[in-house]
């Protein structure tokens, strides 16, 4: 008895199966169409929790290349700087030689001199100032007006004849720097300084002024016929600062370069993990997909026989 | 015996054939009739007159044939087999659902989800503690915490709705449970006084069957036979049908928010104590977390996701200071403390001025932005925010997965008894048919006795004694 057959059972083992095939169809379809193995967790929950991971990895990627970016810029600009402030030092130096030569110079010379080197004072304290995206790369995490506060004004340059000179009473030059550096995460676990500590790379350095303080000495001691060998000394203290400074930045930035070619990589990494856990295999889907069509046509040739021929079509 | 008793006997079968005719016609009208048992004329054949007489002649024939009864040819263990099976598979199904229905609000893996809010949180975060000084960076992040906020109460409003639904659903059901059972006792009268005056309750018997299924797949509901042809149906041990009586059953009161108990019971009576059925299966999506409850869980895990959220940002942002050197007030709006209020359902950001976002470290200049970082860093955290996201997402996966796979393989079960079912009690027109064909074959061959034995009496009646005429 239980392996009667009738029109009805035939009828719903049909569409059974018409829907299983379809089903099958539209799953297929809907991951072709969607490119996505995984449109909802129960799908692989496995892999739902390892695509959800390396988004989060991916983002922080993200993250990590636009730290890098930012770093990169801060730590160019501060280069840069430093670099014309050598520049800037080494014409002081070469001019503070001259000056040396005391016996061979007039007091015109010596006043020309002067003004050379206040010159050069306001060339190193426009590159202390440097801005990059509107912070001071030598400031630190300050938020004052610039990186160095003068405390005595100072004529403008070229102001002739010179005024500066009110003997004994010297400009003060303050850095602003807190120390606190400014750092930015290039990877996972590291964070890279991206400023210069402004009283590091412009002095005041221990047992001697600030860079700017040492220039005005100079040029006053000029003015007042005085001898500037001693000097020399100083202005070689401050370039081999200016140069370690310089150096650290090179070394920083060599790190962050380092960290944008790991990101890049690391980038190419997670996109391909997460493309083989979420994405389709195209090739593969379509041939099944084709399997499947055949075996719903299949299934369709199928019902149309089966459910056609009745007795009643041979009794006359 | 009777010359005239052959006539009878033709016209027993006659009248019989006929009968039986009309039986097949009834199959093949109800051929693609839902729930239609097919049926069978029962002929018998009718025994000789013996009569107790000394002078009765000694062998007689039968006298033709009748109709005993019209059979219906149902078998009541596949019927019992189709309801055990309903019951199950629609438990499993209306879980499957319940999941099915969780998982397209959650909308993960992809750009929609939770996930993607939090990191572009925490990004947001990096960026203002790289950019202190920046006011663009803060507002991207207010932003950005915002519609983290909004995703999280989102879900929990969806899951809120879900519930609503659902116990919508489950008042229905309940209704339909109880007027099915009012049906199932009102026919059960019927065909008691059908069977009792002798008739035939066949059709009236497929309308039961046909409920006490609906009752099974409602409630899981079995039945009994009883002699009187009545049935009894009976619901986790008790009967919701006994005889011309049915019970009915009732939802608690005081059950219509989210996270308040809901239960079934007999109407003024104990807890409903079924097993299967889509009743059941919507009382335990409904239930309780602490009873399991799917729905209440899952707002639950929202609940949990937006403390965690609340507590870990807050602290961290109360450590750090503000440009003008304030400690940082809270992030987020403290979640409520009252009993039954959801974390999730209230999450908002607390801050509204930009400036009074803090990621500056204490004691640090005015653009320090290193707590800002920190801030960031609390993505990797273990147990934290994120970490707790992704395992609740793979945890309702898993279990999406395993009740989707239970209702695929109880509906095939299912779906396999009421094949068999079907392929014993369904019509098929080309056995009717052949039917067809051999009751009007003994029709007409019983039309042809009658014409026999008329001959015959005709040679009797006009032929006979006319010897010489």
């Amino acid at each position: 008895m239980i392996g009667r057959v009738t029109q009805q059972t035939t009828q719903r083992s049909t569409l059974a199966n018409l829907q299983k095939n379809l089903a099958v169809m539209a799953d297929l379809q809907n991951k072709l169409s969607g490119n996505t193995k995984i449109s909802k967790p129960s799908d692989d929950p496995a892999g739902t929790a390892s695509a959800m991971t390396l988004r989060a990895e991916l983002r922080a990627n993200t993250q990590a290349s636009r730290n890098i970016d930012d770093g990169n810029g801060w730590l160019t600009t501060a280069d840069t700087a430093l670099s014309s402030s050598l520049d800037a030092l080494r014409q002081a130096r070469d001019l503070t030689v001259q000056g040396a030569n005391s016996g061979a110079l007039n007091p015109q010379a010596r006043e020309a001199l002067a003004v050379q080197l206040e010159g050069l004072r306001e060339t190193l304290l426009s590159q202390a100032n440097t801005t990059y995206q509107g912070r001071h790369v030598f400031a630190g995490t300050s938020d004052a007006t610039g990186a160095v506060t003068i405390v005595k004004a100072i004529p403008a340059i070229p102001a002739a004849p010179p005024v500066a000179a009110v003997p004994g009473v010297a400009a003060v030059y303050t850095m602003n720097g807190t120390g606190d550096p400014v750092n930015r995460r290039v990877d996972a676990n590291t964070l890279i300084r991206v400023d210069v500590d402004g009283a590091q790379a412009f002095g005041p350095i221990a047992g001697s002024d600030s860079v700017f303080a040492t220039l005005d000495k100079i040029a006053q001691t000029l003015r007042s016929g005085g001898e500037v060998t001693n000097d020399l000394a100083t202005l070689d203290v401050h370039r081999d600062a200016m140069i370690t400074a310089q150096g650290g930045v090179g070394a920083r930035q060599a790190q962050v370069l380092g960290a944008e070619t790991r990101a890049l990589a690391t980038k190419t990494e997670l996109t391909t993990q997460l493309a083989s856990l979420e994405d389709v295999d195209l090739a593969a889907s379509v041939v099944e997909l084709q399997m499947q069509e055949v075996a719903y046509k299949a299934a369709l040739g199928a019902t149309a026989r089966v459910l056609q021929p009745s007795l009643l079509d041979f009794l006359r | 015996m009777s010359s005239f008793s052959g006539l009878n006997t033709a016209l027993s079968s006659l009248i019989a054939q006929r009968q039986a005719l009309d039986v097949a016609g009834q199959n093949i009208a109800n051929a693609n009739t839902v729930g239609y048992t097919r049926q069978r004329a029962s002929l018998a054949s009718i025994e000789a007159l013996s009569s107790p007489s000394m002078f009765s002649a000694g062998l007689t024939t039968g006298n033709g044939t009748g109709v005993t009864g019209i059979a219906r040819l149902g078998d009541i263990f596949l019927d019992a087999r189709v309801r055990a099976e309903t019951g199950s598979a629609s438990f499993a199904a209306t879980k499957a659902d319940a999941y099915d229905r969780l998982e397209s609000t959650i909308a993960e893996p992809g750009d929609l989800g939770v996930s993607d809010a939090l990191q572009k949180f925490w990004a947001g975060w990096e960026d203002v503690g790289n950019n202190p000084g920046s006011g663009a960076f803060r507002e991207v992040l207010l932003k950005n915490a915002t519609a983290l906020t909004q995703r999280i109460s989102a879900g929990h409003a969806a899951v809120a709705t879900q519930w609503g639904q659902t116990r919508t659903e489950l008042t229905a059901a309940v209704v339909e449970v109880n007027s099915s059972a009012e049906m199932v006792a009102n026919l059960n009268q019927s065909i008691r006084g059908v069977l009792v005056s002798g008739g035939s309750a066949n059709e009236l018997i497929d309308q039961r069957n046909l409920l006490i299924t609906g009752l099974s797949a409602l409630v899981g509901a079995s039945a009994v036979e009883r002699p009187d042809g009545t049935v009894d149906v009976l619901v986790g041990g008790n009967a919701l049908v006994r005889g011309d009586r049915a019970s009915s059953l009732e939802i608690n009161a005081n059950s219509l928010v989210m996270g308040s108990d809901v239960t079934v019971s007999w109407t003024g009576g104990a807890q409903l104590g079924a097993e299967a059925g889509a009743v059941v299966g919507m009382v335990n999506v409904l239930a309780t977390a602490t009873n399991g409850g799917v729905l209440t869980g899952v707002a639950a895990s929202y609940d949990d996701l937006a403390k965690n959220l609340i507590t870990t940002v807050n602290t961290q942002h109360g450590k750090a200071w503000t440009a003008t050197g304030a400690p940082g007030g809270d992030f987020f709006r403290p979640a409520p403390t009252t009993a039954g209020s959801s974390a999730a359902a209230t999450f908002a950001v607390a801050i509204t001025d930009i400036a009074m976002i803090a990621v500056g470290k204490p004691g640090g200049g005015a653009l320090d932005g290193s707590m800002g970082d920190d801030m960031a860093q609390l993505a990797k955290v273990t147990g934290g925010p994120d970490a707790q996201w992704t395992k609740f997402v793979a945890d309702i996966g898993v279990r999406s997965r395993s009740a989707t796979q239970s209702a695929a393989i109880t509906e095939a079960t299912r779906s396999n008894a009421e094949g068999l079912q079907m392929s014993n009690a369904s019509v098929d027109v080309d056995e009717e048919a052949v039917n067809m064909l051999t009751y009007q074959r003994a029709y007409e061959g019983a039309a042809r006795v009658l014409t026999a034995i008329d001959a015959m009496l005709d040679t009797l009646i006009n032929r006979t004694g006319l010897v010489g005429r």
